[in-house]
């Protein structure tokens, strides 16, 4: 009745014929960027509920003769909530699955070639959206304000503060004065809750859009079954729309698995901002930079005349991580393609490419592993070897087994 | 060939419009970028206080925060984080730890220290996270040091504060001590300028 009535004047038929029977392949690797889409549906959600009690600001609040700082007052509040800490830790959680799922769905393009002609556009649009998706959590991270977030996101602003000539002004600007300076809470979560989410969603909007405009690639196999330009898979609507509703819930559960038996970032635990700095870890999709810190040595500074100069931090927290961000960016034009490719590309057909992505996955790992240098006991100068020499191996051993496979 | 002339003239026309068009939709856009950079931080902490000589220094956190030190409170190869009496802002907090005077070394000013006392700054040079007083033995490093707990640089505090491990790129400040009744106390200001400088100065 109501369809009826709705179809007549919306001519919902042309919708259901054009859009619901859309073909989506099938393969277990294309539910990472699914993945990733529901975690960010669930941070949404979850963070609609703690917008409900948060208050965005740093000023102190008198609590039983204590002076807390009123965000790190109203988490305890939004913890004492029945359901207050497991939706917290959900959302917490949730934001580590998404950026884990990207790195994952990244991968997979990258190994199945499909980043190749016609698919640029959306490995340059999948990179911004990682870096909002990276730049979303930094911003969250400094919101509890504890003293791991307060000392976490000081880092952020001496290494913006450390550029030479526009450094300090961007620092101000971006962090609303010399963080914390009262400003700092609220500029934050503006940028947490309001510009960053909604970047996401114009990012993730023309993601999908690319991806429906230009059809799915599809798994190689399927070349030899279904007709050139047309895709083998299952229709949206039910057969996809029940699988997605399973990643869904599965993500959910997942989520409520991990927060019930992993507590994240427990603020009682680590207290309030106090002046004596506790021993910080970045989260591990930034460890890979916090290990180029500890990489530099200190006396790498590059002098640009008498008042500035490019100092290790510059060089390890900024330039290093983006070139390495623009490399990968630019990925897809390495590459001249006549055809354009709709199908996965074994990744021995590309044994330089293959080598080289297997090296950086390797590079990301030894750079990680060299945040945690101090506490496994390896001297400094082991880890700069290593750093530079295990890539390099990765790569040959990469390259020498695509080699043996192709003469086979 | 006129025909030609006037559908030239009409495809230029449009060309020109539609740049214009274009360029003042990026102008108007861009206009409203403006206010963003009229937009003045509210003053947080700038600058600080300068210590100045008879500044008394105060326990800066524990069970004692706010108390004056005096010379019987700490051991050998004990330290703590204190505050200049009065000036108590974060970028002045020193660390403030007592060992044998022997112990100390150039380029470590030996006439700042008092009685075995000595003190630097608690900034680190790095990220200006606040550097820890390890006595004991940590990592290779088995005599007493000073340590961020942020990027692991590690201070020797026989030696000036020099970097002995991690990315600081400068020593810690040292404090200028005196002994006024009793009571530890500064005898001046900083010799260097305290944590991370902007811009890489």
């Amino acid at each position: 009745m109501v369809y009826e009535w709705l179809n007549e004047r919306l001519d919902l038929d042309r919708f259901k014929k054009k859009y619901l029977t859309k073909v989506f392949p099938v393969h277990s690797t294309y539910f990472f960027g699914e993945i990733a889409l529901f975690s960010f549906v669930i941070l949404i959600l979850t963070g609609i509920y703690l917008l409900f009690s948060y208050t965005p600001s740093s000023r102190l609040v008198e609590v039983g003769g204590k002076k807390l700082p009123a965000a790190y007052h109203s988490i305890l509040l939004i913890n004492s909530q029945p359901l207050g800490v497991i939706i917290r830790y959900v959302h917490h959680w949730a934001a580590h699955i998404m950026i884990a799922a990207l790195i994952l769905h990244m991968i997979r393009v990258y190994f199945s070639g499909t980043f190749k002609k016609p698919r640029e556009i959306n490995w340059l649009v999948g990179m911004v959206l990682f870096t909002l998706a990276i730049l979303a959590g930094f911003t969250g991270y400094s919101l509890p304000f504890d003293v791991l977030s307060v000392v976490a996101t000081g880092i952020g602003y001496e290494i913006a503060n450390s550029i030479p000539y526009i450094g300090p002004a961007i620092a101000k600007f971006v962090f609303a004065g010399q963080f914390p300076s009262p400003g700092s809470v609220p500029r934050l979560y503006m940028y947490h809750v309001v510009l960053l989410p909604l970047l996401l969603m114009v990012t993730i909007g023309l993601h999908m859009l690319v991806m429906v405009k230009q059809k799915h690639s599809q798994p190689y196999q399927n070349k030899d079954i279904a007709k050139s330009g047309k895709i083998l898979g299952i229709p949206l609507y039910p057969q996809q729309l029940s699988l997605m509703m399973f990643v869904f819930f599965f993500t959910l559960s997942v989520l409520f698995f991990l927060a019930s038996f992993l507590p994240v970032h427990n603020v009682e635990y680590f207290g309030p901002p106090t002046l004596q700095t506790p021993m910080v870890k970045p989260d591990w999709y930034l460890l890979w930079i916090y290990g180029i810190i500890k990489l530099i040595p200190g006396n790498w500074v590059i002098p640009l005349g008498s008042s500035a100069s490019i100092s290790p931090e510059v060089i390890g927290g900024i330039l290093l991580p983006g070139v390495i961000m623009t490399i990968i960016a630019l990925v897809p034009f390495m590459y001249k393609e006549k055809e354009p490719l709709n199908y996965w590309e074994p990744a021995s057909l590309r044994p330089i490419g293959t080598s080289a992505g297997v090296a950086f996955i390797i590079m990301f790992i030894a750079l990680s592993v060299t945040g945690y240098q101090a506490e496994l006991n390896i001297p400094i100068t082991v880890c700069r070897v290593y750093t530079i020499a295990l890539p390099i191996i990765a790569f040959f051993i990469t390259y020498f087994i695509i080699r043996k496979k192709r003469e086979v | 060939m006129a025909d030609k002339k006037i559908r030239d003239f009409y495809t230029t026309r449009r060309k020109i419009l539609k740049g214009m068009l274009g360029a003042a939709g990026a102008g108007a856009l861009g206009c409203m970028l403006v206010p963003f950079g009229t937009i003045k931080a509210p003053s947080g902490k700038k600058g600080r206080q300068k210590i100045a000589k008879g500044d008394r220094l105060v326990y800066a956190v524990g069970p004692n925060a706010g108390k004056e030190i005096k010379v019987s409170d700490l051991a050998i190869n004990k330290g703590t984080l204190a505050f200049p009496k009065g000036k108590e802002e974060h970028n002045n907090l020193i660390l403030l730890f007592r060992a044998k005077e022997s112990e100390f070394q150039k380029p470590t000013k030996i006439n700042y220290t008092v009685d075995g006392f000595c003190a630097y700054s608690a900034i680190c040079t790095h990220m200006g996270c606040t550097v820890e007083w390890y006595p004991e033995k940590q990592f290779s490093f088995d005599f007493p040091h000073l340590f961020c707990p942020c990027h692991q640089s590690v201070f020797d505090v026989f030696h000036g504060a020099k970097v002995l491990a991690g990315p600081a790129p400068r020593p810690l400040p040292q404090l200028p001590l005196m002994i006024s009744g009793g009571v530890i106390a500064a005898a001046g200001d900083f010799d260097g300028p305290i944590g991370p400088q902007p811009g890489g100065k």
